[in-house]
């Protein structure tokens, strides 16, 4: 009798799911322009990883940027796995964010043009993960975030189906960014074709929540020859906007706001996820510097137009393509998920703020503060 | 939408009338069944064809299992036990916040709180255990929504903070079965604010064909309502995932073509 069930509940469990459909992927890798097409099919599996939520080398923590330390093209091993985390947004504003590895937004990764990635991704948002403390094997971002945990991070529980999708990448979506639920691991390769900055974000429906509860970054792919001005910049910084959707929920904690995310009204617009992080922890620079942000709108839904208050961007490159070339620039207007590489001069000791010029958007946190001292060339 | 809920639960408050009026007492020892009445819903999958869906009366769990319940199933079907479940029917996390095999640590999970992180066999053999099966996919629905509302506006914000709590559900303090007073119209309480829950069908065929993109939810969004949204995000969750999976959000119930024996209705005997 109870063999019976057993069986039975098996082939009943055959029946229904066993036969979910193959996907037929492309395999064959070809060239066209340069450019490397044609990525082996994506693999789905369980594991029983427990380690660091996030590896690799050329990852880390906004508004850092790993030095690229390697001549021509490198094949990268990257993980970022989906965590949930109760993270501070705004003074007393905390809620369960889906993440990428962590923080919201999700780790910076740093590759050239022409680099392959395989990249791997468990969806671990059915386990409590701790990202605070030191960790063996971790990339840069780990140690970056156990040292600085602005968002003040806790790890926490909200098992749902996620998936990833790199705007870097250029593979079918169906196979590539396929969901994943809790427990499940992904793993494909994709090669970064295209110079430039890129977000990535979850492309499980809805988007526009799974986006808005975090789950977003940025990859920021060099040009492999550079930009013109490369030899003269001092800082390099990357720096995301993007926007909140948070109601106060029953107990202490903020939840996700339906009717503000779909009526474009966010609760919160913020600079590298918080609020208030670029003034308390300033970008740095001096008069006579030249900086460089690499500075992308990951929405979900708002536009940018980005300005540095008493700075002309002396260069700026849309997406962050070097042939993408403006001059002269004081505002540069960002569509949901449009990015720019920004070039300016420091002209002299102050205090400089990275505005949202969108201004209802800037009095919802749209701001950050640069500090620049003294010239000292 | 508004219209169809309130012919459907004009109908089942009338049915429940003459329940009332003519079954004997149901006494709740086990979990008691509730009728279901046949009728009609309609389905957020935009390739359904026939709409509106026509549902058999068919009787459902008044809430979720519970731990203690299904502990009582695991004193009597020993391989379904976390140390004797076999690998094919569940991912390593079954029952992973029991204190052992047969001891689920009711300080923690609370006796009377749904049973989570169970695998969808285990769900199906708790079921068939019972006489009963899963709901189907359309069952569930059907029945999640004979809610009463007196206003557009009243779903609509019911179904916001639907939404909100999908983005959010705290699997680590659960409520209590028949805590949320959240009840349809037939007496079914909980289906909403306490777990998501296994159907029969959760992956029905038609998710192959549904491309889940940034797309789907409004392709879903057929009805053009909150509560469709809402169920949009359930239905894209469920099917997403596969037998295996064991989270500590999904619990389920049970349905059943018949009434509950009488036998089963006597205090302290169970099957
Ligand atoms: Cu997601």
């Amino acid at each position: 009798m109870k063999s019976a069930i057993l069986k039975i509940t098996l082939m009943v469990g055959m029946v229904l799911f066993g036969m979910s459909s193959m996907l037929m992927a492309q395999t064959e890798e070809y060239t066209l322009d340069g450019m490397t097409f044609g990525m082996p099919e994506a693999e789905v599996y369980t594991e029983d990883y427990t380690g660091s939520p996030v590896v690799g080398e050329y990852v880390t923590q906004l508004p850092n940027l790993a030095p690229l330390d390697y001549e021509g093209n490198k094949h990268h091993e990257v993980r970022i796995d989906i965590i949930v985390q109760e993270i501070e947004v705004a003074e007393g504003v905390r809620y369960q964010a889906w993440t990428f590895g962590g923080t919201v937004p999700g780790p910076v990764l740093h590759v050239k043009e022409g680099d392959r990635i395989t990249f791997v991704m468990k969806n671990r948002s059915d386990e409590e993960v701790t990202i605070t403390e030191p960790n063996k094997g971790g990339s840069p971002f780990m140690n970056q975030v156990a040292e600085n945990p602005y968002q003040k991070n806790s790890s926490a529980i909200m098992p749902m189906p996620h998936s990833m999708d790199f705007h870097a990448g250029t593979v079918a979506k169906d196979d590539k960014w396929r969901t994943i639920g809790p427990g499940e691991t992904i793993k494909f390769d994709w090669v970064a074709n295209y110079a430039g900055s890129y977000i990535y974000h979850c492309g499980t429906p809805s988007v526009l929540m799974h986006t808005a509860m975090g789950q977003h970054g940025m990859v920021v792919v060099s040009p492999k020859d550079g930009y013109p001005t490369d030899y003269e910049v001092d800082r390099e910084y990357v720096v995301v906007q993007s926007e909140y959707y948070l109601t106060k929920g029953a107990g202490d904690l903020y939840t996700y706001d339906y009717e503000a995310a779909s009526n474009n009204n966010p609760s919160h617009v913020v600079f590298n996820g918080h609020q208030t992080v670029l003034h308390d922890q300033p970008l740095k620079a001096n008069a006579g510097e030249r900086v460089r942000l690499h500075f992308s709108n990951n929405g979900p839904s708002g536009t940018s137009s980005f300005h540095v208050i008493g700075a002309i961007f002396d260069r700026v490159w849309l997406e962050g393509h070097p042939f993408n070339e403006m001059r002269g620039m004081q505002t540069v207007l960002l569509g949901a998920s449009n990015s720019a590489t920004i070039d300016f001069i420091v002209p002299e000791e102050g205090k400089y703020i990275l505005v949202d010029h969108e201004f209802v958007d800037a009095e919802k946190g749209a701001t950050g503060t640069l500090k620049a001292g003294p010239r000292k060339k | 939408m508004m219209r169809s809920l309130r012919n459907i639960s004009a109908l089942a408050a009338l049915m429940i009338f003459v329940m009332t009026a003519f079954i004997p007492e149901i006494v709740f020892s086990q979990t008691a069944r509730v009728l279901v009445p046949a009728g009609s819903f309609h389905s957020i999958l935009p390739e359904v064809e026939g709409e509106p869906i026509v549902v058999d009366s068919f009787y459902m769990d008044e809430t979720a299992v519970t731990n203690e319940e299904f502990l009582d199933f695991l004193k009597a079907n020993p391989e379904w036990r976390r140390s004797e479940i076999p690998p094919i029917f569940t991912n390593n996390g079954y029952l992973k916040e029991w204190k052992s095999d047969m001891e689920p640590g009711y300080e923690k999970l609370g006796e009377n709180r749904p049973v989570t992180r169970v695998s969808w066999y285990a769900a199906n053999a708790y079921c068939a255990d019972r006489d009963g099966r899963l709901p189907t996919l359309n069952e569930w629905e059907y029945s999640a929504q004979l809610l009463e509302f007196n206003t557009e506006a009243e779903m609509n914000k019911f179904s916001s903070g639907l939404i909100n709590w999908y983005s959010g559900i705290d699997v680590n303090n659960l409520a209590e079965v028949g805590s949320t007073g959240i009840e349809t119209t037939t007496g079914v309480k909980d289906q909403f604010g306490l777990v998501m829950e296994w159907v029969e069908d959760f992956k029905p065929i038609i998710a192959d064909e549904l491309s889940l993109d940034c797309g789907t939810v409004g392709r879903m969004n057929t009805l053009g309502s909150v509560y469709s949204y809402a169920a949009s995000i359930r239905y894209i969750t469920r099917m997403s995932f596969n037998a295996k999976i064991t989270t500590g959000m999904v619990g389920f119930r049970c349905a059943y073509d018949e009434p509950a024996p009488s036998s089963q209705n006597q205090n302290g005997v169970s099957l």
